[in-house]
């Protein structure tokens, strides 16, 4: 069944469908012994019947001789039934009567071998009839011939019987069905009452309101609830991680615009063009970090806000670290910057997305450059696949190494950078499943950034 | 003597049945013609104003009425024929007709029964009660003036003990050997009554005749030959009594059986469809009323009332009449013991005061009766 249709319809059905077989199983055994009450009752009738019949057979003038009374088989017909008998001597011969009758079919014997009458239900020329055979023998001096007198009737007023009493049971099922309906209806509804007042208890919510769900419930729902609790938790926290986000970045934007309001101002107190060269000159670079502020505000935004994940590719990475290089030496033509490139033979291949990995190695390769480095390298790993990046400027102490990575945490008070660049490599790295390594450069100088890939990526691919 | 006449006027009649059935016929006198054979134990001259009847409604329907006796019509119908056959057996041997019934012989009536019918001439929708005949006593008008008329069985057993000299040779009855009718009234007397014995003993005493018809009791009587008749089919009664005013039909007053003849459709029959239209025409009021007024057949029907109806002689003659059950007990009449073991008691009654000679005809059979031959005993013409 699909667990997606309604839980109503599944305690339904599932109370439902056993209560149908019970009831045609109860329905047919009514009927079973509705029919055998009807035989009962009729089949006195044959039995006295042919008792009567047998009562008439004498021994005369060397055959059976016999005076069918016709009272017997007026009784044979309680109502409209066609009737037949049949006097049969000891040899099983015909003697005489309507039609020639059968024996009892075998299966209809009676267990004991001298049974004086017997019924069964038989076709004969295409029409039912309830058989009845008695076995006598003559009570004359002389003779003591055995002899079997077979009575039948058609079936309409044993139908008749059978349907009246079937009826009744019918009646009363339907009744008790009816009944039973109801109660399961009742009962479905009153055990998902809990699920209902769940449910209006969150859509009358408003948006904003995060607080825990307090509702009695059975302790099957409890666990939904607690789940419920959980996550509205975690919706909690988020929102005050957002709100204090937006906190800090409105803060961090509005100190340069502040800075380029106050340098404006002076500038143009002064009547002196140099003065207007040097303000707008520092204007100049105060709205060009803060312009990387906001779009590195944006890249995080946009790292973040991304709830359902890009398909991730099969990207070379050792292509990329190259790309990325000639990207940033065509942006850094007027610096004097080593860059160096350690590529291995063959291809490295993982699963990503492609522009995450070149904006978190733009941003390793722009932190180093910020927090003076002279020499860059840019490397790539095969086993396990990785990439890092590499400087031998300031460093991060080994104790900070963890809060860089939160958001407008700067390694350095007074550098240049705005605190967001790690934090962008780190949603990125936690994107992709990987692992980022913040790790000493060679001679114990600079920074070692590792973004290392777990292996089954890339051997997914190989 | 009588007797022998008899049995040469019974085999007369067979052979110019079995030669030539008396036909009536009505020929379609609209075009698509359908087709409806009747065959009856009914002489056409008393059913022919019902058929004509039939005939003017239904102008469309080419009408054939084949008159048989019982023997014939049992004999033809026993055995679910496959052959096609005729539409509608009436017959008055009631058992026989029960017994072909009763076996599956016949196919549903349908529709075509008036609702009101009596119910107890009806059974299964297969088998349908048409009339309703007094079991009469005829006498001639001379015998009232010579001793007086006997109006009940006991009256008639009176006359027949006192006036044995008178009546030698004059009274006439069925045979109930050659006669299915005449044999089913004598069972059913002798339910009624046991001193239905003593009247079996007091014909044999006067010698009665003996005959296989109530034609043939009714034309002896006219010619003057016998003075009383015992048992006759009323309706062929009252019809020769209203030709004739020498013949005098008396219902008895202490007990009267009372005939009808039943109806089936054969289940093999050509032309189902308009047997239950004839049907349907007669037991309709507008059938019953021809019935009635023009037919001595005794209308069944409970809308009518007044001359020629059930209603009527029930009016009349109140509790004396006793109409033969139509049931299951009709069956044990077509039992062959059971007709020996009847004739046996009849010929011994009838003969208690005979001399020892019997006559070649009348002599009672050796009863050899072939313990296992199948079923109805009626070779014993």
């Amino acid at each position: 069944m699909n667990v997606t249709t309604s839980l109503h319809r599944r305690l339904l059905v599932w109370l439902l469908i056993p209560s149908i077989i019970l009831g045609t199983v109860l329905l047919f055994q009514a009927y079973a012994s509705a029919r055998d009450g009807a035989n009962r009752a009729y089949d006195r009738l044959l039995d006295a019947s042919s008792r009567v019949l047998a009562e008439q057979v004498k021994w005369q003038q060397g055959h059976l001789w016999f005076d069918v009374p016709a009272s017997a088989l007026d009784m044979l017909a309680p109502n409209e039934e066609r009737v037949f008998y049949t006097l049969v001597d000891n040899q099983g011969r015909f003697v005489s009567g309507n039609v020639e009758l059968p024996a009892l079919p075998r299966r209809s014997l009676p267990d004991t071998h001298s049974y004086e009458f017997a019924a069964a239900t038989i076709e004969f020329e295409g029409m039912p009839l309830r058989l009845g055979v008695r076995r006598a023998r003559l009570s004359d001096w002389d003779r003591n011939d055995h002899f079997e007198i077979r009575v039948a009737h058609t079936m309409e007023s044993r139908q008749q019987l059978t349907r009246a009493l079937i009826e009744g049971s019918m009646l009363r099922f339907a009744g008790i069905s009816l009944i039973a309906i109801a109660a399961a209806f009742a009962a479905i509804r009153a055990a998902l009452l809990p699920l209902r007042r769940l449910r209006h208890a969150i859509k009358a919510r408003s948006a904003h309101d995060l607080s825990p769900l307090a509702l009695p419930v059975p302790h099957e729902v409890r666990e939904l609830v607690n789940a419920l609790n959980e996550l509205l938790a975690r919706q909690r926290q988020a929102r005050a991680h957002q709100q204090r986000f937006i906190g800090d970045a409105s803060h961090q934007l509005r100190t340069p615009l502040a800075g380029l309001s106050a340098r404006a101002e002076l500038a143009l107190r002064s009547q002196d063009p140099t003065h207007w060269r040097e303000a707008l000159t520092a204007m100049l670079a105060t709205s060009n970090r803060a312009a990387r502020l906001a779009s590195q505000l944006l890249s995080l935004t946009r790292l973040q806000a991304n709830e359902t994940p890009a398909e991730k590719r099969p990207v070379r990475i050792d292509l990329l670290a190259r790309n990325a290089l000639n990207t940033t030496l065509a942006h850094q033509r007027h610096r004097t910057m080593d860059f160096g490139l350690e590529l291995p033979e063959s291809p490295v291949i993982v699963m990503a997305m492609d522009w995450q990995l070149e904006e978190a190695l733009a941003n390793l390769i722009d932190n180093a450059t910020r927090y003076g480095a002279q020499r860059i390298t840019l490397g790539v790993t095969a086993m396990p696949p990785a990439l890092w990046v590499e400087d031998d400027g300031l460093g991060i102490a080994l104790d900070k190494r963890r809060e860089v990575l939160r958001p407008f945490y700067r390694g350095q008070e007074d550098g240049q950078g705005s605190g967001l660049g790690l934090s962008i490599v780190a949603s990125i790295v936690e994107a992709h499943g990987a692992t980022l390594h913040l790790l000493s450069g060679a001679d114990g100088k600079g920074l070692r950034a590792i973004i290392e890939f777990s292996s089954t990526d890339a051997e997914h691919i190989l | 003597m009588n007797t022998i006449c008899g049995v040469a006027l019974w085999i007369g009649l067979t052979l110019s049945f079995n030669a030539q059935a008396e036909d009536v016929h009505f020929p379609a006198s609209v075009e698509p013609a359908r087709h409806l054979i009747i065959e009856g134990a009914l002489e056409s001259e008393v059913f022919t104003p019902v058929l004509a009847a039939f005939h003017a409604t239904h102008p469309d329907i080419e009408l054939t009425y084949r008159n048989l006796d019982t023997r014939t019509l049992f004999a033809q119908y026993r055995d679910q024929p496959q052959r096609p056959t005729a539409d509608l057996v009436m017959s008055s041997a009631m058992p026989w007709q029960y017994r072909l019934a009763n076996n599956a012989n016949g196919d549903t009536l349908g529709n075509a029964i008036d609702p009101q019918w009596p119910t107890w001439a009806r059974w299964r929708n297969e088998l349908v009660g048409l009339s309703f005949e007094p079991v009469v006593i005829v006498y001639r008008r001379e015998l009232i003036e010579q001793i007086g008329a006997p109006r009940s069985h006991a009256e008639l057993v009176d006359v027949l003990m006192t006036q044995r000299d008178v009546l030698k040779h004059r009274v006439v009855t069925y045979d109930p050997r050659r006669s299915d009718t005449g044999f089913t009234y004598a069972v059913e007397d002798a339910r009624l009554s046991p001193q239905y014995w003593t009247l079996v003993s007091a014909l044999g005493e006067v010698q009665a005749s003996l005959t296989d018809s109530t034609a043939a009791m009714l034309e002896g009587l006219e010619s003057g030959r016998y003075l009383i008749g015992y048992n006759l089919i009323g309706s062929y009664a009252y019809a020769a009594a209203a030709r004739n005013p020498e013949l005098i039909v008396r219902i008895p007053s202490d007990y009267a059986l009372v005939n009808q003849r039943l109806a089936l459709i054969p289940h093999n029959a050509t032309h189902p469809d308009t047997a239950r239209l004839f049907l349907d025409f007669y037991t309709h009021p507008a059938g019953q009323r021809v019935v009635a007024e023009r037919t001595s057949l005794g209308a069944l029907s409970p809308a009518l009332s007044g001359k020629g109806t059930a209603a009527s002689l029930r009016a009349q003659h109140g509790d004396a009449l006793r109409p033969i059950q139509l049931g299951p007990g009709l069956l044990a009449l077509v039992d062959p013991l059971k007709r020996e073991s009847v004739m046996t008691r009849w010929q011994r009654e009838f003969e208690r005061a005979q001399p020892v000679k019997s006559p070649p005809g009348t002599a009672p059979e050796p009863l050899n009766l072939p313990a296992h031959s199948t079923g109805e005993h009626h070779d014993t013409r």
